[in-house]
């Protein structure tokens, strides 16, 4: 029993045993990880818990309040994050972890920051609006394909434009399509590609990770594709969502192979759509000369058309009734006429004329006499007003003064009232009541 | 077919003469001619569909050349 005391080690102190073993470790003390973050715990007291882990293997780990508030992202289950921190032994649990210092997001997690920044910037500008989408033409004569000269996505748009509608060509402008110079070498390309006289353009790859269609992502391939004169499908993978470039693109297809669908039409189709088209024209130019015919047989077989006496027999008819009421209407205004002068020879008038003339003698008569009574009214009264006048002048004329002993003296006619008037020798008249004296001034006063 | 008629653009010119012969409004005179011309048209895709060879696959060089390109298997 007391063999086994001492051969016997207590569970606290193994564990603080094999923690000492960590901390001397100095590689331990600051070790960097990538991972996914999985069971993520955010305790209340501030403190984060999770557990970082890749295809394999897993740690634990806890970020202290202190640490955490320096983060610029919410940590999440799935997440992918680069940390920093020391390992150590939890004796508690008899667990070790990563005790994280700093924590930031792996490269796919920036580079999601990064594609939802330009995205939004680009839809602001209008890049991706639908007025600016040129249309795909059915049936093109020449495409364009921008990727690279090897690999799954150029064999199978080739196959697939060869098993659909193989009477078009086709130019590939090969292109890198990942790592850092990609975006670069696909403009170029775009531009190229821009110098030839094409239908349309097929932009993109085969599947990837996000990283490894990056380049589809960048704001030059972007503005590049909206500043393209031919219409651009992109074909990007198939294993995220969408790519910048599929938003920008005039059309987007999930992969190469539907881009090549979309961009050429199947032969059978279209000798289909031809034939339509030929039965739809036979059909109508037959509908509409059997139109034409049942006119004309209509026409051939009506009764004018058959009878055409009947024609010449209508306008006989037409004209004796057209005789008839104009022989009608002018026998009607003849006796109208008459009627009106028979009214007339027998009116009271023409057969009585004195009728007029005895009324009008009666008022002539009664019309003098007023005529004379007025004329011999007015002239009494006008020779009642005379003798008035009369005696007015009567008393206002010169020679009743005259009668009186006054006479009036005249030069030249002028009555002279003042000396001044004449001179010494002047000859004047002298008018009396009775008699007339020629004079010669002598003096004047 | 005075110009140089595309493939696309016969067929637009058919679906359009197609338009006016069934909207009625088009004498039979005017409507002959239309179908004579719309046959031609088709006549003329037709033909474009079955002479067409198949096209080879061309790639553009570096230097600006274009050359035939054939995908390696």
């Amino acid at each position: 029993m007391f063999d086994v005391a001492e051969k016997y080690l207590t569970i606290s102190s193994i564990n603080e045993y094999i923690k000492t073993i960590f901390e001397e470790n100095e590689f331990l003390h600051k070790v960097y990880l990538k991972g996914e973050i999985s069971n993520f715990k955010n305790h209340t007291r501030g403190h984060l818990y999770f557990t970082l882990k890749d295809d394999a293997s897993r740690i634990s780990a806890i970020m202290f309040y202190n640490r955490a508030v320096t983060l610029n992202f919410t940590p999440e289950d799935g997440m992918n994050v680069l940390v920093e921190g020391r390992i150590s032994c939890y004796p508690v649990g008899g667990t070790y972890q990563i005790y994280v210092d700093k924590m930031e997001m792996d490269g796919l997690g920036n580079l999601y920051i990064e594609y939802e920044k330009l995205k939004q910037k680009l839809a602001q500008e209008g890049l991706f609006a639908k007025e600016h989408k040129k249309p795909i033409p059915k049936y093109p004569q020449k495409i364009g394909i921008i990727t690279a000269s090897t690999g799954a996505a150029i064999k199978d748009i080739l196959s697939t434009i060869k098993r659909r509608y193989p009477i078009c060509e086709t130019i590939l402008f090969p292109s890198l399509v990942q790592g850092a110079s990609a975006a670069a070498d696909i403009v170029r390309q775009i531009k190229r590609a821009n110098e030839f006289d094409l239908d349309v353009i097929i932009c993109g790859r085969g599947g990837g990770s996000i990283e490894d269609l990056w380049a589809f992502n960048e704001e030059i391939v972007a503005r590049a594709i909206y500043e393209s004169r031919i219409p651009i499908i992109s074909a990007v993978g198939h294993e995220i969502d969408f790519t910048i470039a599929d938003f920008v693109a005039d059309l987007r297809a999930p992969t190469p192979t539907g881009a090549a669908e979309m961009a050429v039409p199947t032969i059978l189709d279209t000798l289909n759509i031809i034939n339509e088209k030929r039965i739809r024209l036979n059909q109508t130019i037959m509908h509409k000369i059997k139109n034409m015919q049942h006119i004309v047989e209509t026409l051939k077989n009506s009764y004018v058309l058959k009878n055409p006496m009947t024609l010449y027999e209508l306008k006989e008819q037409k004209l004796d009734n057209i005789l008839d009421k104009l022989n009608n209407h002018i026998l009607e205004k003849i006796k109208t006429g008459q009627n009106k002068l028979e009214v007339v020879k027998n009116s009271y008038i023409l057969k009585n004329p004195l009728a007029i003339y005895e009324p009008a003698k009666n008022e002539i008569k009664s019309f003098n006499m007023k005529l004379n009574n007025f004329i011999q009214h007015y002239l009494e009264q006008q020779k009642h007003q005379i003798n008035l006048l009369i005696n007015t002048i009567e008393l206002k004329n010169p020679l009743t003064i005259l009668e009186k002993g006054y006479s009036l003296v005249t030069k030249d006619a002028n009555l002279i009232k003042n000396s001044n008037q004449i001179a010494v020798n002047d000859t004047v008249n002298i008018k009396l009541y009775e008699g007339e004296i020629i004079a010669t001034v002598k003096e004047k006063k | 077919m005075e110009k140089e008629q595309t493939f696309e653009s016969a067929l637009e010119n058919v679906e359009q003469i197609l338009k006016e012969l069934e909207s009625g409004e088009i004498d039979l005179d005017k409507a002959i001619d239309k179908y004579t011309e719309a046959m031609k048209l088709i006549k003329f895709c037709n033909e474009k569909l079955a002479s067409a060879t198949e096209k080879v696959n061309k790639i553009l060089n570096e230097d600006g050349t274009l050359t035939e390109f054939n995908v390696e298997e």
